[in-house]
Formats: structure tokens, sequence, C-alpha cells
């Protein structure tokens, strides 16, 4: 057993440093970046020099050449000619550009396009020496944020709007179990049912209906509609208010306070729980059918014993088996937030976070988020594995 | 003389054969609510097949003044009515989602073709010789299931659509494109790589089902038998493996069509799909949500098509899942 974690922590390794890889190539490789805009300003009187690119390419080590700059943002290093014994070593060996040669060259479609054909002034290690780095985000440090809090540590920006995003995530999770698991037994228990019938039916309504549009009506229905026929309504969005409003038949209700909080999360919360709870519930409907149907349930039932206890002790705990792995796969997502409903109720946690992170270009933020989403998979994953060892004595690794 | 007689009243007491598709559309016909939203979804392909001629109205056609008229109004000067009302921009919402429609459908349905093409491939590659290949193969596809699918999805159309000049596709695809989703060249390049991005990570389900499928086939005896007559890897694939696992296929890519729908108005929706003033249900969802508080109805006009065709593609699996095969489990 030790000798499969040890082998499963080198793979995770692995799959963790294939997947910085990953997300840095597709952020970084791609053409445009943060200099896009300042390109099409460079006409006029607020023209900017030639100095002015230099120093804003080494602001965001546009610089320096990609693999020197994903080693930086990984492990933070280099920062300077290694110094071995008072000498330093490789202090002039060339690490980027600091001003490329662009020549415009007409390509075959007759179009103009800017290439880079060399380069006039280079980077030499030496001139790392003093840059502002991060300790590597294999460290922990996720450097700093480009444009949603221009300068200042994207840990920062991140620990501001985690807690926000587990308080959803984890509420709306634990009423989607207590509620999806009784209703999926009850089901299956009393499978052909009336209740049965119209479970499934809503069940299949819920888990087909995207959640964006759901967000939407849920708004229109609980917050809008009530709220312009002067019933008591919701806030539809954002976590508190800013300053105090009155709902009728409740009362005033003052910014930032519990009952305001609790007015904010009730939306957010349901959308999440009615969406999970259609899928969780089918899912466990189904697990417990197949249970039901074993030898060893009839068995159970043979020999005398209660329905309940053969319900509850025999199937329930064989059917939750493949359940874990829903489970423990809501922890990336109790990190990561919800994206769209977030959005929606413009909640703000990290989906959301990564939603403005990308469509703002602040590609640190994104790439923070990306990577710890990856190690927290992995991480789910082989907890996932190692439970099921625990509960189900029938799966063994060697 | 006799024995040609009992050979005919043989054959008339053996009951007429039937061939195995009119069987299955036996059997899927007992799924009323398949049967209904077949043809809720026959309807509304062919209303987004006839968007020209259809559509009253162009899709960007302006009209200045008429902002956000309600259903049904009637159009002063010309006495063209106005279905649905009008938008912000005083479009037609009526035609714009017929034309939407269109474009999300095919984007759908270009992306269930592809991706279950490239899933089947590679599932059937991977299933059939196995080794190493298989086993990188099937790491990577339960590495990318594993992994929260959406901002995959955000961030890999987010740097497409960023770059959209910089990837070079084909100029016949980009015409054939265009054709299809009534769109001028220029505008189908959104388009096309929405459908690439989609089809990109859309695959992976269907290869993980098709290795099964070759996985249980592999040691059945017909295939031995076609292995003994010297069929190659290539003739057992196409000829034996793809035919017997088209039933789980067939279904995968009915459920993948309401995913598909749903994706690309996700997408939309976030502003890092098919971008205005193309449209798409997605985006015009979007787009209603800043006049909702005035005008509740808005919402609703391209929301309930996204919903119905992801409900209807979700109850054509469901019966076809029945009408193919009752055992399998999707």
């Amino acid at each position: 057993m030790l000798g499969y974690i040890a082998r499963r922590l080198v793979q995770m390794v692995g799959v963790v440093l294939i997947s910085a890889v990953a997300t840095y190539a597709l952020l970084n490789l791609a053409p445009g970046g943060p200099m896009t805009g300042l390109r099409q300003q460079q006409q006029g009187r607020n023209r900017i020099t030639a100095a002015d690119i230099a120093r804003i390419r080494a602001y965001y080590e546009l610089d320096l050449y990609l693999p020197v700059r994903f080693s930086r943002w990984l492990i933070g290093h280099p920062r300077g000619p290694i110094t071995v014994g008072g000498t330093e070593w490789f202090a002039n060996t060339p690490i980027g550009c600091r001003q490329p040669i662009e020549k415009n060259v007409r390509n075959e479609k007759g179009k103009i396009e800017t290439k880079v054909v060399g380069c006039n002034e280079n980077v030499y290690l030496r001139d790392l020496e003093g840059r502002k780095v991060s300790r590597g985000i294999l460290l922990g440090d996720f450097g700093a944020s480009w444009k949603l809090l221009r300068d200042r540590p994207v840990s920062d920006l991140i620990m501001s709007r985690l807690p926000k995003t587990i308080e959803l995530i984890g509420l709306s999770t634990l009423l989607s179990l207590l509620l999806g698991i009784p209703l999926g037994i009850y089901s299956a228990v009393k499978q052909y049912s009336r209740f049965d019938y119209i479970f499934t039916s809503l069940a299949f309504l819920g888990s087909a209906m995207p959640t964006f549009f759901f967000g939407i009506l849920m708004i229109l229905v609980f917050s809008i509609l009530p709220k312009s026929a002067g019933l008591p309504y919701l806030p539809p969005g954002s976590a508190s208010a800013v300053r105090e409003y009155v709902v009728p038949l409740i009362g005033t209700i003052q910014p930032d306070t519990i009952a305001d909080r609790l007015m904010h999360l009730v939306l957010p919360v349901i959308t999440l729980t009615i969406v999970s709870v259609a899928s969780w519930s089918r899912f466990i409907r189904a697990s417990m059918l197949e249970v039901l149907r074993q030898d060893y349930v009839r068995t159970a039932r043979a020999k005398g014993l209660k329905e309940k206890l053969v319900i509850l002790k025999h199937a329930l705990r064989n059917a939750l088996i493949p359940f874990v792995t829903i489970v423990v796969f809501s922890i990336p997502s109790l990190f990561g937030g919800a994206i769209i409903t977030e959005t929606i109720f413009s909640w703000p946690g990290m989906g959301r976070l990564y939603f403005l992170a990308l469509g703002d270009s602040d590609f640190p933020v994104a790439m923070a988020i990306l990577f710890i989403t990856a190690v927290l998979t992995v991480i789910a994953t082989l907890i996932r594995d190692l439970v099921y060892t625990l509960i189900d004595p029938r799966i063994r690794y060697s | 003389m006799a024995a040609q007689v009992d050979s005919i009243s043989l054959l008339n007491d053996y009951p007429k054969e039937e061939s195995p598709w009119r069987l299955v559309f036996r059997r899927f016909r007992k799924h009323k609510l398949a049967m209904i939203s077949l043809g809720v979804m026959l309807v509304l392909f062919l209303i987004t097949l006839f968007a020209r001629q259809i559509a009253p109205f162009e899709v960007d056609e302006i009209t200045v003044g008429n902002y956000f008229l309600k259903p049904g109004s009637v159009q002063e000067a010309t006495g063209r009515v106005h279905l649905l009302g009008t938008d912000n921009l005083g479009r037609d919402l009526f035609s714009r989602l017929i034309y939407a429609g269109r474009i999300s459908l095919t984007v759908a349905l270009l992306s269930v073709v592809i991706s279950s093409i490239i899933g089947v491939t590679i599932g059937a590659i991977s299933g059939y010789y196995g080794g190493w290949v298989d086993n990188l193969l099937m790491r990577i596809v339960e590495f990318f299931l594993t992994i929260p699918s959406l901002p995959i999805l955000l961030i890999i159309s987010a740097m497409l659509l960023k770059n959209q000049d910089a990837i070079p596709i084909p100029q016949f695809l980009l015409e054939l494109a265009g054709k299809l989703m009534l769109l001028e060249v220029r505008e189908a390049r959104q388009a096309v790589l929405i459908i690439l991005v989609l089809a990109g990570l859309g695959w992976l389900t269907s290869a993980q089902l098709m290795r099964g499928m070759v996985l249980s086939l592999r040691n059945q005896t017909f295939v031995e038998a076609a292995k003994a007559m010297g069929a190659g890897g290539a003739w057992i694939i196409l000829r034996h493996m793809i035919p017997n696992a088209m039933a789980p296929i067939i279904v995968d890519a009915s459920l993948n069509m309401a995913n598909y729908v749903v994706a690309e108005a996700a997408l939309s929706f976030l502003g890092f799909g098919i971008q205005e003033p193309i449209p798409t249900w997605g985006n015009m969802l979007s787009a209603t949500q800043a006049y909702m508080l005035d005008m509740p109805w808005l919402p609703l006009i391209p929301g309930l098509p996204i919903f119905l065709c992801s409900l209807a593609f979700n109850y054509i699996g469901d019966g076809l899942r029945d009408a193919l095969d009752p055992r399998l489990k999707l």
C-alpha cells in the first residue's frame, strides 16, 4: 500500500508539472498578449517611445525567452548570475531580447505583417539582478496581478474571494447531499410508484436545464416580479448590500448584517442546489436500483431481515460507493467556484474572479486558479482511490 | 410435390422478418416523450433550414426608433409585425432567434459529428491495439475528464478568439461553414473555432465508450473468425467493431447534442463564444440580462429554445437507449 501511494505521488508530481507547462503555454504562446492594446495607441501625440515599450515589456517579462519566463514563474529562478566562490557564472548568457528588430513583411495574401527579424539589444543574465520575481508557483507564490489588482499579489485576490466561494459551494453541496441522497433512495425503493414517476420526471427536467437560464429564471421569479408586485423579494445579485433596503412584510434590512447576507445567499444557493440535486439523486437512484437487484440483498431479505435494515445497511452502503467520486470531486469546485452561477448573481467568489481574469487578460490570476484547480483535482483523484480501498474490500491496489 | 407445399407453409408460419432499424423505430415509438421531442426537433430544424424564407426581417435590420417593441407590435410605416418584439437596437427578435437557431444547431451538430469521429477512432485504436498507446491515451482522457471542464473550455476559446486571425483555417472550410450557418466568411471563423473547441474537448467520453465496446468485442468469436481469415486491424475495426458498437455511439451522440447546445450557449452567454452581432441563443440571452428589470419576458425568448433543445435531445437519447438496447447504461 505504501509503495502504491509513493508511486502515485510521483505520478501526481508529473501530472502537475505537465499541467503547469500546458497552462503556461496556452496563455503565453499565443500572439497578442498584454502589448496588443498599446500598439494601437502609437499614433498621434500620445505616441509611446521605444523606451516605454522596453520598460513595459520588461514589466510583463516579455523581453525574456519563454523557457526563462516559465522557469521564473514556476520556481522563481534564474534571478541573476550564479555566484560560486566569488566568481559569477553565465553572467553574459543572453536570455532575452530588449529591443527586437521588427520589419513589415508582405505575406503571400498581400497583407502587411509585422515580423521579428532580429534583436538590437539582448537581455543578459546579469540584468535580472534586482528585478522583481515571485518565489515560484511551486512554492505557493503566484506572482502579482496584472490588471484586476495591479501589482498586488495574486494570493491576496484569491484569499479575498475564497471564503465567499467556500460559503456558497459548501452550503449548496451540503444541502444537495442532504436532499439528494434520501430522494434518490426513496425513489429507488418505491420504483414505479407515483412519487418515483413525478420525481424522475422533475429530475430529468432539472438535469436538462442549463444553469445560466435557470439562474435568470430564479432572478425573474423571486426577485424582479415580486419586487414590482410589491411582495417580499430576494436581492438578485452580489453578496451583500451597499445601503439599507426595505423588503415588504419583512422590514428594513441594514447592509452587511447576517440577515442581509442570508438574503443574498438564498438565490445562488438554491440554484446550485437544485441543479446538483437533480443529477445526484438520479445517480443515487440508478446505483441503488442496481444494488437492490443483487443476490446479497435477496439473501438478506430471505433471512427475514426488516426491510429498513436491508435497505439502509445492506443496500445503501454499497450504493454509495460510486457516489464517493462525486463527493470527492467537489473539493476542486469548492476552490474553483461555480463560474456561471457566480457570474449571474455577481457573487464575489473564485468562479467570477476567474471569469474576470480571463476577460481582462490578467494571466497570472487565471494561471494561478487553473494551476491550483489541477493540483486539487489530482489530490482528489488519489483520495478517491484510497477511499475506495477503505470502503470496498473488493478493490485492492498493489 | 408434397415437400414443396410443406416448405411454403413453413414460410407462412415463420413470422415476417423485420429489419433491425424498423425494430428500433417500433420500440422508439413507445417512448412518447422521445417521439414528441423528435417531432419538435424536426420542426426546429426545418424552421432553421428555411431561415431565409421564414424570417420576416433581416438578421441585422435596424429600425430607428422601434426599440424594445412588445411582442406582436406592428410597424406603423410598413405594417410588418414583430412577432416577438424588438431588442435594444430595434432588431426583430423573432428573425434573430431563427438565424441564431441555425447557428446554434449547426455548431452543435458539427461538433457532435467531429467529436464522435475523433472519439470512435481513438477509442477503437486504443482498445484494439492496447499496450502503452492505450495506457497513455486513457490516462490523458481520464485526467481531462476529472478536471472541471468549463474553466478549460473558457480559457481555450478565450485564447482562440483573441487570436482568431493567427489560426490557419482552410478557406473552403470557412466558406462551407458560412453557407451552413448563413454567415459571411469573416464571421464564420468564430463559429468554426467554437466547433473546434467543443469537439476538441468533447471526444473524451466517446473515446472511453468506444474503447470499452472494442474491449468487449475483441474476444468475440466473429472477430476471431475474421482474424483467422487474415483480416487486418483496420478492416476488423471498420467492418466488425464499429457496426457492432453503433448503438451506444448513437445514444452518446444524441445526449452530446444536448450538451453541445448548452455548452455553446454557455460560452456565448459568458462572452467567450460567438460574439455579437452574430446572433446565437447564448449571446441573445446575455444581452437581455441588462433589460430584464423592465421587460421580464425578454430572457424567455432566447432561453426557452435552449432549454427545449437540451430537453428534447435528452429525451431522444433516452428513447434511443431504450430502443437500441434496454440493458445499455450510459
